[in-house]
């Protein structure tokens, strides 16, 4: 049974939405607002949010304490980006890999995670032989969060998911946007759909 | 006051407007609405990084065609779709290439147009060459620094549309800097603010 439930898709950058809002518009499953019209009925009304590398962290702390509702109510925030400000209680600023080379974007799965069950994770390296867009470091995890994909020999967390006291989960990707649409790169396709699902809680 | 930047907010805003690495040459920062409010004949130049929200500046145009009209000096960077905000800039898209270097020998065909001028003591045209995201056609009596494969421009200052100076370029340097991505721009804004400190603000770097 498809979900009846909306997803708010925060808009933020100037121009088209990205390939992924679009699908889950598609799918009747996604609202699309622009991060400048939000307002706080918006999270009051969503069963799921995704924000973008794009999102202005210094205006979103206004809607601090609407994400924490969404997710003290059970809710899911599937986060791309650094985290440059602590948006809600726990976050911590990204840490990225100075000058990175070759051998420190190596990229290993940590954890099982639905969204990418089956899906090399080092298949993300490399986009058209170039590695680096999926992400070079990570946002630090809050206490109690889970890695799921590591970055470099380190293993820095560069994708994490966090399950707060209401049950909420919030999913941290520190990189480019991942499960964008019609990617060089495939297998963001392939996750695409599995990252609605989990945001909706369909999944995992 | 002296260097005002508009800072949209983005991870990559943050960290290159914020960021110890450049945080000295901006006296002031603001955010896009604040403009409403703000008394721009305090700075000598306001500048706007790459990929701020056009509609977040356009409905400021008025107000940044009045900074300009008495003398002032705003310096666009790339992706901000300037053309919807300051007078006169007409602009044309191109696809970008992120892969060109790949090709050994390959040459993205990014030329210095005046190296005479006085940027290209601050920066190579090696500094401006990562990838290419679309060009001006220019008003007649513009100077042209930098054009693309096609010598058409990518980078240069105006100071005949108004009575003020506008430095405009597609090249989008803040955002792969503060992406901690493409060394090239990094290099780009250790030249370029340097630049804009020195000879348009007129104080030491």
């Amino acid at each position: 049974m498809p979900s009846q439930r909306q997803l708010l898709l925060i808009h933020s950058h100037y121009g088209s939405p990205p390939g992924l809002f679009q699908h889950a518009v598609e799918q009747g499953v996604g609202t699309i607002v622009r991060e400048r019209d939000l307002t706080r009925a918006h999270f009051d009304a969503a069963s799921g949010l995704i924000t973008t590398t794009h999102i202005d962290q210094l205006g979103f702390p206004v809607w601090s304490e609407a994400v924490q509702a969404l997710l003290a109510r059970g809710d899911r925030w599937f986060f791309n980006g650094h985290i440059l400000r602590e948006l809600i209680p726990g976050l911590r600023t990204f840490v990225p890999i100075v000058k990175a080379k070759r051998a420190d974007l190596v990229l290993t799965r940590l954890h099982p995670h639905p969204i990418f069950e089956g899906i090399e994770q080092s298949s993300f390296e490399e986009n058209k032989g170039v590695a680096g867009f999926y992400g070079r470091g990570h946002n630090p995890m809050p206490d109690g969060a889970v890695a799921i994909n590591g970055v470099s020999a380190a293993n820095f967390p560069v994708d994490w998911e966090w399950t707060l006291p209401g049950g909420g989960k919030m999913f941290s990707h520190a990189g480019n946007d991942i499960g964008g649409m019609g990617s060089v790169n495939k297998s963001h396709d392939l996750i695409a759909p599995r990252l609605i699902s989990w945001t909706l809680g369909d999944l995992g | 006051m002296s260097i005002l930047a508009i800072n949209p907010g983005t991870y990559y805003h943050i960290e290159s407007l914020e960021g110890p690495r450049y945080a000295k040459y901006f006296d002031q920062l603001a955010r896009p609405e604040e403009l409403a409010d703000l008394d721009l004949t305090q700075f000598n130049v306001v500048l706007v990084p790459c990929r701020t929200p056009a509609d977040r500046l356009a409905p400021f145009a008025d107000k940044l065609r009045a900074y300009l009209d008495q003398g002032g000096t705003i310096v666009s960077t790339g992706e901000s779709d300037s053309q919807h905000w300051l007078p006169n800039v007409k602009f044309t898209p191109q696809p970008t290439n992120f892969w060109w270097w790949l090709t050994p020998g390959a040459d993205l065909g990014v030329r210095v147009a005046k190296p005479e001028h006085s940027l290209f003591t601050y920066l190579t045209e090696k500094d401006c060459t990562y990838h290419l995201h679309g060009w001006f056609d220019v008003p007649e009596g513009a100077e042209v620094l930098v054009v693309n494969e096609r010598k058409l421009p990518i980078l240069y200052v105006d100071q005949v549309s108004t009575k003020g100076r506008m430095v405009v370029t597609s090249l989008d340097p803040f955002y792969h800097h503060g992406s901690h991505f493409m060394p090239a721009t990094t290099r780009f804004l250790d030249g370029f603010l340097p630049w804009v400190r020195e000879q348009l603000d007129g104080k030491a770097a």
